[in-house]
C-alpha cells in the first residue's frame, strides 16, 4: 500500500494512500489530545506560569511525568524498531537561538492564556480570548518572514556541537543508557510525591480526567504520532502556512513571496515506507500540510466535542478588551517565537526533550524566564 | 432574623475571561472583602466557565478558612464563598 510520492515543481501532484493515512492518523491524534486536555485542564502554559504566579508547581510535576513517560515509550519503540527516524527530522544542532525562542515563547504563551495547543482546545470550547490568540499566532508566524534572513544568520553563528543533535550522540552512548536510569530515578521522585500528597489535587467537576492520567494518555498519543507519521506532534509550521494562504487569498500574496515561505525545512524519505515527506510554510499543499493541519483541526474539534458533551460549550462575548489584546499579542509572540526557536512547546516537550535533544533542552530552559515575565505582565493586565 | 436577608451577596462574573483571570480576580476580591466575609456580613458568588477554577478557587478559599460550595448552573459554574459556620 505504500507508494512513493512524485512531485512536480516542489508540489505534491496527488493524494496517495500513505499521505491519506498520515492525515487520518493526525486527525485522530488531534481529536484525542484536544479531548484529553480539555477534560483534564492540561494547560502547559499554566505549568510554567503558576510556579511564578501562584507558587504552585503542581502542573509542572505533571509535565515532568509527561516528559518521562514519553521518553520511556519512545525508547521502547526505538528498541522495537518502530521509529522510522531517530533522531527525527527538523531537529538540528543546538544554537543560542533556541533559548531565545523559548524565552519569547514562554512570555507569549502566558500572555496568550494558553500555548499553541491550549489555544486550540480552548477555542474549540468557545473561548473568544483563544480566538484572539489564534489570530495572533498566524500574524506572528507571518511576521517572522521579515526577520528570517537576519535571524537565520544569527542562529547559524550561534550554533555549537555541530553535527550533534542529542546528548547521547555527543557522549557517544546508547540512548537507552541515559533514558532508562533517568526514568527509574524519576519514578522514585514520583513515588515520593505520591506519598507526600503532591501527586493529585481535589477532583475536578464531573467528566474530568485526572491530570496524572492525562499525562500518561498524552504520552501514548504522542508515541502513536511518532510511529504513524515518523515524527512527534508538531503544529506551528502549519500556522505560517495558514498565514501564507490567508495572505495569498486576501492580500494578493505580497507577503508570502518572502524567502522564508519558499523554504522546505522538512525534506526526508521515510526509510520504512519510502514515503517522501517534503514541505514548508509556503501556501501549497505539501507534507507539512498533510502532517500538521489535520492535527490542528483535530485539537479544535476535540476541545469542542468535550465541551459539547459536557453541555459547557458557550461563546461569551463580554470579555475585557485588554484581555483580547493581551491574547492577540501573546499569540503573535508565540507565533514569532516558534519560528525563531524553531518549534513549539509541544514539539520540544513531547518530542525533543524525551530524546534529550539539545535544541529542546535549551528551548525549555528559555520557557522559565519567559513565563516569569509573562506572569508579572498578567498581574498588571488582569485587574 | 433570617440569614438570607442580612447577608450581602457580591457577585463576580468571570465567564469567558483569559486563564487564569478567575483565580487571580477571586483572590483579589477575597482579600478586599476579607472583613465582611469573615464576619458573615457578605458572601462572594463567582461565576466561571473555567473548569480548573472550580478546583483552584475552592482550594485557595478553604485554605483561607472559608466555606466554599460549587454548583453547576446552565453552562457555567457558581462558586460561593462565605464564612464557615462553627
Amino acid at each position: 500500500m505504500f507508494v512513493r510520492i512524485e512531485y512536480k515543481g516542489g508540489r505534491l501532484t496527488g493524494m496517495l494512500p500513505s499521505l491519506g493515512w498520515i492525515m487520518a492518523a493526525g486527525l485522530a491524534i488531534g481529536l484525542s489530545a484536544g479531548f484529553i486536555m480539555h477534560r483534564s485542564d492540561f494547560c502547559l502554559a499554566a505549568a510554567f506560569r503558576d510556579i511564578f504566579l501562584f507558587r504552585n508547581p503542581f502542573m509542572l510535576r505533571m509535565v515532568l511525568l509527561l516528559v518521562v513517560a514519553t521518553a520511556l515509550l519512545f525508547e521502547m519503540a526505538r528498541g522495537l524498531g518502530l521509529l522510522a527516524f531517530y533522531p527525527f527530522p527538523l531537529l538540528g544542532a543546538p544554537s543560542l537561538s533556541n533559548i531565545a525562542g523559548g524565552a519569547l515563547f514562554g512570555l507569549g504563551m502566558v500572555l496568550g492564556g494558553g500555548c499553541v495547543v491550549g489555544t486550540l482546545y480552548k477555542m474549540g470550547a468557545g473561548s473568544l480570548v483563544s480566538v484572539a490568540a489564534f489570530g495572533g499566532l498566524l500574524a506572528g508566524s507571518a511576521l517572522y518572514a521579515a526577520i528570517h534572513p537576519l535571524w537565520t544568520s544569527f542562529a547559524r553563528a550561534a550554533t555549537f556541537f555541530r553535527g550533534r543533535i542529542t546528548v547521547p550522540q555527543l557522549l557517544g552512548i546508547d540512548p537507552a543508557a541515559v533514558v532508562f536510569p533517568a526514568a527509574i530515578a524519576a519514578a522514585f521522585l514520583f513515588l515520593k510525591w505520591r506519598r507526600e500528597g503532591k501527586w493529585g489535587r481535589p477532583a475536578g467537576p464531573s467528566g474530568s480526567i485526572r491530570p496524572w492520567a492525562a499525562a500518561v494518555l498524552l504520552a501514548v498519543v504522542g508515541l502513536l504520532a511518532y510511529v504513524a507519521v515518523g515524527m512527534p506532534v508538531g503544529i506551528t509550521t502549519s500556522y505560517a502556512k495558514m498565514a501564507a494562504y490567508a495572505d495569498s487569498t486576501l492580500l494578493g500574496g505580497s507577503l508570502s513571496d518572502a524567502a522564508y515561505f519558499r523554504t522546505t525545512p522538512l525534506d526526508v524519505v521515510n526509510p520504512a515506507t519510502g514515503l517522501v515527506l517534503r514541505g514548508g510554510p509556503g501556501a501549497v499543499f505539501d507534507a507539512i500540510a498533510a502532517v500538521q493541519v489535520p492535527v490542528v483541526l483535530g485539537i479544535v474539534l476535540g476541545g469542542a466535542l468535550s465541551a459539547i458533551l459536557l453541555r459547557e460549550f458557550a461563546i461569551r462575548w463580554r470579555v475585557p478588551p485588554a484581555q483580547l489584546l493581551a491574547a492577540f499579542l501573546g499569540g503573535s509572540l508565540m507565533g514569532l517565537a516558534s519560528r525563531m526557536a524553531p518549534g513549539c512547546n509541544i514539539w520540544h516537550l513531547m518530542g525533543g526533550l524525551p530524546i534529550l535533544a539539545f535544541q529542546s533542552i535549551l528551548f525549555v530552559s528559555g520557557l522559565f524566564p519567559g513565563a516569569w515575565i509573562g506572569a508579572r505582565a498578567l498581574e498588571l493586565i488582569v485587574s | 432574623m433570617g440569614e438570607n436577608t442580612s447577608v450581602k451577596s457580591v457577585s463576580l462574573d468571570l465567564r469567558g475571561q483569559i486563564c487564569p483571570a478567575t483565580l487571580l480576580m477571586s483572590l483579589k476580591r477575597l482579600n478586599e472583602m476579607k472583613g465582611d466575609l469573615k464576619t458573615g456580613a457578605s458572601r462572594l458568588t463567582i461565576l466561571t466557565d473555567h473548569r480548573e477554577a472550580t478546583v483552584t478557587v475552592p482550594e485557595a478559599a478553604s485554605n483561607m478558612g472559608y466555606a466554599v460550595s460549587v454548583t453547576k448552573q446552565d453552562r457555567h459554574y457558581v462558586i460561593t464563598v462565605e464564612a464557615s459556620r462553627g
